[in-house]
């Protein structure tokens, strides 16, 4: 008789684990959903996506969201490192944005509706998985493009003989670093690149000479703050912290080369962590051009990069679709 | 007369008391069983979804830039919302897109502050299949507006929008 009670009272608890398992994947893919769209990770200061392989083991929790403030706005960054199969294996995965002690199966994928960004990690779909699908918008990094337009405006004044000519872009962090504006709009470089692109080089040439030049010596590119250069690996290519090329070319920060029409800088927000700098810093980056004979550029003067929309490009949102499958 | 019958009846009471407690006990032990969740947990998709598009359509994609979800209201126009909001709530990462369907309608203050509603996208000729259908809602600022006509008239308002939301 205890036999038969003790049978019959396993049966249902048997049968409620079966069909509990589906409710349970929904919830957890729901989590997962949560965590990814709404949650900007931890640490915060400086973000996860800084951390390199060495200190992986510091990220608890990995969140594309711009701010806790701004749920649903993703930052590009923080897509790009997630989305690096090379750099998180499987468990990384589980233990950092899924959670729970079972070992779940995933498929997350985010892609945007101009199939600009098109990510996935995990394996593919079985039949019968818990599922959530999250409508989100991708914050991009800015670029300050220095075109011709700004000719008349950086051009040194004529007369002046000097053989060095340097070139401004000055970062504000007490301008860029503005808490009235929406984290969803704002120019962060502790968390984003800064863009600085150079076109149309040609036309800050000095063409009063015969013959005409083509081209003029890109000496190095600096970090400043106030009157103190910051040191910094100059001289060794890195593109974890930047990349500089200069007509299509590859350069470290000393490059001594010539340059025709285009210089393009990425500075990578872990390089702006290496500097001293705190909310009312302020960050000059120096280009100096120097050629032996006499200067082959006029270009001169600073260049803000602010919210000045014409200074500074910020691209629109772009809206994409989240899918998280677990099973 | 005394005998050992007593201490019978005794003995199967105990046993039978125990009997009764290993029951309960076992009984009260056992895993809990659940309900089937089958229709609660498409609705919570489908309303996660439904106020995700909602949420992005109210945020302009430049600082200061066009609110879509506001432009639609102010301007009337269903179609375009109704684009708008299926082309969010339809996209999927990879394959065929989903199939959801939608209606929606905008609650505001008219004229002598009556409170009424106004239908911004009717209904299509699709029936729900199994799953229910769910609404979300979002308030929506609108400002100060002379060339905005009928129903919502130039005054600032926060009007208070519906979506049906289904799969058919």
């Amino acid at each position: 008789m205890v036999a038969l009670i003790a049978v019959a009272s396993m049966v249902p608890g048997l049968l409620a684990g079966l069909q509990s398992s589906g409710i349970d994947y929904d919830a957890v893919a729901y989590r997962t959903g949560v965590i990814l769209a709404e949650d900007p990770g931890w640490p915060v200061d400086p973000p996860w996506e800084m951390k390199d392989q060495y200190h992986k083991d510091e990220i608890e929790r990995m969140g594309l969201a711009v701010s806790n403030e701004t749920p649903n706005i993703l930052l590009s960054t923080k897509i790009e490192k997630f989305f690096n199969t090379s750099f998180f294996d499987p468990e990384d995965y589980r233990s950092k944005v899924i959670f729970g002690e079972i070992p779940y199966s995933y498929n997350i994928t985010l892609r945007s509706l101009d199939w600009t960004y098109n990510h996935k990690v995990g394996q593919e779909t079985p039949e019968g998985y818990g599922y959530i699908r999250r409508v989100v918008k991708i914050k991009e990094p800015s670029v300050a493009v220095i075109d011709e337009g700004f000719r008349n405006q950086y051009t040194i004044s004529p007369g002046d003989n000097s053989t060095t000519r340097t070139f401004t872009v000055r970062l504000d962090f007490s301008r860029l670093i503005n808490l009235s504006i929406d984290p969803a709009y704002r120019i962060d470089p502790r968390t984003e690149p800064v863009n600085i692109t150079i076109t149309d080089f040609s036309e800050y040439l000095n063409k009063t000479s015969t013959p005409p030049i083509e081209n003029a010596t890109l000496k190095d590119v600096t970090f400043w703050g106030g009157s103190l250069s910051f040191p910094f690996p100059y001289d060794t290519e890195n593109p974890d912290l930047y990349t500089l090329s200069l007509d299509g070319n590859p350069y470290d920060l000393k490059p001594e080369a010539p340059v025709e029409s285009n210089i393009s800088l990425v500075l990578k927000p872990a390089a702006t962590s290496l500097f001293p700098l705190d909310q009312n810093s302020i960050l000059d980056i120096l280009f100096t051009f120097e050629d032996t004979d006499y200067p082959h550029t006029n270009i001169t003067g600073i260049h803000y990069y602010d919210y000045n929309t014409t200074n500074v490009t910020r691209p629109a949102l772009k809206p994409a679709v989240l899918e998280v499958a677990i099973w | 007369m005394v005998n050992d019958s007593g201490q019978l009846y005794t003995m199967e009471g105990i046993a039978a008391g125990l009997v009764m407690l290993l029951t309960a006990y076992l009984i009260l032990s056992t895993t809990s069983i659940y309900t089937p969740g089958d229709t609660h947990i498409p609705d919570m998709q489908l309303e996660q979804l439904g106020s995700d598009v909602l949420a992005m359509m109210d945020t302009p994609d430049l600082e200061g830039g066009e609110n879509q979800l506001v432009n639609f209201i102010n301007a009337g126009d269903g179609n375009g919302f109704r684009e708008s909001f299926l082309e969010y709530c339809n996209a999927t990462t990879s394959g065929k897109p989903d199939t959801l369907h939608m209606s929606a309608n905008v609650t505001y203050r008219g004229e002598d502050d009556q409170i009424k509603e106004h239908l911004l996208v009717g209904p299509d000729e699709t029936w729900t299949g199994r799953e229910s259908a769910v609404r979300v809602t979002r308030w929506v600022q609108l400002d100060q507006q002379s060339t905005r006509g009928d129903p919502y008239r130039s005054r600032a308002q926060a009007v208070l929008v519906e979506v049906l939301l289904w799969r058919a």
